[in-house]
């Protein structure tokens, strides 16, 4: 306390005890402040811990009955109790993945133009357009896509995909069968338009925090506005936009209730994309309320593990490509 | 508003020059600019010689670096924000709607207050604008890197670390990293807006030499808020106040005798 009151006799006595006190209480605040702060993030990790516990513990029966084989069993049979994951595996990153081919570009696309190009009058209808497809409830995405968009689908756009590629060797795999309208590429499609908006604002916020006169600067070399995108403005915000594109993966690995509408539900592996199939989140949610013997509840619980696991893979996944691009530019 | 009007000089006055050997590069010619309704630069009129250093020196918010954005016209990046009159590089009127503006850019290259490295390695840097314009073979492509490297005198600091990212320099590396990438385009008219102002001094002797070396080959224009350095890199300076160029001449007469009061002023510190 003495170093408070060291310069020289301005301070009596009464007044070096005042701040002490002062002091001792803004120092209780602080500590206080600190250790709140740290159980707020320690109950991140025991939440997640929990949850990761109970999963496996619910898991375990599935686990013991099936083994490492259930990651690569196809059937899917209540009755005789044979249960296996890659189905819905498959159904769950292949969806994704069509979601993200599509998604990625576009968004990116609609950011790039919103922040490089467009008219400012057009930048507040476009932005707020797109903040309210972010705030459409997923089972409007679900009914629109059963009843509107599948049916479209069926009659207008595939018959045409199965036509186009039909000659074309792997590809007529890829675009064979019967147009039923729902399946994988169906689901894939209302994924792509649920994720859009969250790659596209979040590269937005991104690509408006590049300095201007970085910008200026590649101009100012006769950088037309395509190659300020791909070389500067792109590397520069490398963090950020894959962030959102992380983010929008995320959602597109779990959601459940659009795709449940639109998949078809079907436990089987098929190498075309307009058959139907089925994803994780979808299996559980349509069949938990049926799940009466305790291997059939396991089995489910043990697919939210995979679930989960595959979460994780995909954010180690990001982690080192962003590493492999920082390597890139030399930081 | 009025009493701007009343406070015109009658004319610029041109230091009487011999101009047998002086050429224009940049030739302006009533030249106006707005931001919306703002009217920055009022009625310029002044030429940039070939092969000389340039300075424009004034007070903040006199219109030096509006009108060094008019020569590259960068301001066509922002809406609302447009120059009438005429100036033309080469005796082509630049600020024509049919200008191809990547061409220009590539003329006219442009150094910024803070250094603006890109974010790619060091020679990624360099390499990014050339290939822009050419497609080389990659060891004319490194001869090319190293020559502007040696150019801007940072070619024994960074020869061991070619692939480390640009923004890992320091600040003076940085500045000279970007003027060794406008010189790798080959451009004819180096702009510098206030190029040392964010730098220790230092690094600011060694852009005050390059700047010197610089000019056997370009044209250069430099606006600084440092008169010590406009007296110490320019041939010619220009002093502008309040959107107007007060007066124009070869710096050491602008230093030691200028015709206009407010320019006295200005050099001797007594307003600003």
């Amino acid at each position: 306390m003495a170093d408070i009151a060291y310069e020289g006799g301005a301070l009596s006595a009464t007044e070096t005890v005042d701040r002490a006190k002062v002091l001792r209480r803004l120092r209780l605040g602080d500590s206080a402040f600190r250790h709140i702060t740290r159980v707020a993030a320690i109950s991140v990790l025991i939440i997640l811990s929990g949850i990761i516990l109970s999963l496996v513990y619910g898991a375990w029966p599935a686990m013991q009955t099936f083994g490492i084989s259930f990651l690569f069993d196809e059937s899917w049979n209540p009755v005789t109790e044979r249960f296996g994951a890659i189905a819905p595996i498959y159904g769950t990153v292949l969806t994704s993945l069509i979601a993200m081919l599509i998604a990625v570009p576009i968004g990116l696309f609609i950011a790039l133009f919103l922040t490089e190009l467009c008219p400012m009058w057009l930048r507040r209808p476009i932005g707020v357009a797109i903040e309210l497809l972010a705030g459409i409830p997923s089972i409007i995405y679900g009914i629109w896509g059963l009843f509107v968009f599948a049916p479209f689908l069926q009659q207008h756009v595939q018959p045409f995909l199965i036509d186009l590629f039909g000659p074309i060797p792997i590809l007529n795999n890829l675009f064979a069968g019967p147009p039923y309208g729902i399946g994988i590429l169906t689901a894939g499609l209302i994924l792509a338009i649920m994720v859009l908006p969250f790659i596209t604002s979040i590269s937005r916020d991104v690509f408006e925090a590049v300095p201007p006169v970085l910008k200026e600067a590649a101009y100012g070399l006769g950088c037309t506005t395509w190659e300020v995108a791909r070389y500067v403005v792109l590397p520069y915000t490398r963090v950020g936009v894959i962030g959102g594109v992380m983010l929008g993966l995320g959602r597109a690995l779990g959601e459940t209730m659009a795709v449940t509408f639109v998949i078809g539900n079907a436990h089987r592996i098929s190498g075309s994309i307009l058959a139907p199939g089925t994803t994780i989140s979808a299996t559980i949610a349509n069949e938990f309320t049926e799940a009466v013997g305790d291997i059939y509840t396991s089995s489910l619980i043990m697919l939210g593990l995979i679930l989960f696991c595959i979460t994780f893979i995909v954010l180690a996944f990001a982690r080192l490509m962003l590493m492999r691009l920082n390597a890139r530019v030399g930081a | 508003m009025n009493s701007v009007a009343s406070f015109t000089v009658p004319s610029v006055t041109h230091a009487a020059v011999n101009a047998g050997d002086l050429t224009d590069k940049v030739t302006i010619r009533n030249l106006d600019f707005f931001y919306g309704d703002n009217r920055a630069l009022k009625d310029i009129n002044v030429s940039l010689y070939n092969g000389k250093v340039t300075a424009f020196i004034g007070p903040s918010g006199c219109g030096k670096s509006t009108l060094l954005r008019v020569l590259n016209r960068m301001y066509d990046l922002y809406p609302n924000q447009r120059a009438t009159g005429d100036v033309s590089l080469d005796n082509e009127n630049i600020l024509d709607p049919a200008q191809d503006l990547n061409l220009l850019r590539a003329k006219v290259g442009m150094v910024f207050q803070k250094p603006t490295p890109f974010p790619m390695t060091i020679y990624e840097n360099i390499a990014f604008g050339i290939r822009l314009y050419e497609k080389l073979p990659k060891s004319e492509l490194d001869g090319r890197v190293q020559r502007a490297l040696e150019r801007a005198a940072l070619w024994n600091e960074v020869k061991d670390k070619l692939g480390a990212n640009g923004q890992s320099l320091s600040g003076g590396q940085q500045q000279r990293l970007c003027i060794a990438r406008t010189v790798a385009v080959r451009p004819e008219v180096i702009l510098l807006d206030e190029p040392c102002s964010a730098l220790d001094p230092i690094s600011t002797a060694k852009i005050e030499e390059l700047i010197d070396e610089l000019k056997e080959d370009y044209t250069l224009v430099i606006v600084t808020h440092n008169m010590q350095q406009a007296a110490r890199v320019s041939d010619y300076t220009a002093f502008m106040y309040l959107g107007e160029l007060v007066e124009f001449g070869e710096t050491a007469k602008i230093f030691t005798k200028p015709d206009d009061r407010r320019t006295q002023d200005y050099i001797t510190g007594r307003f600003g």
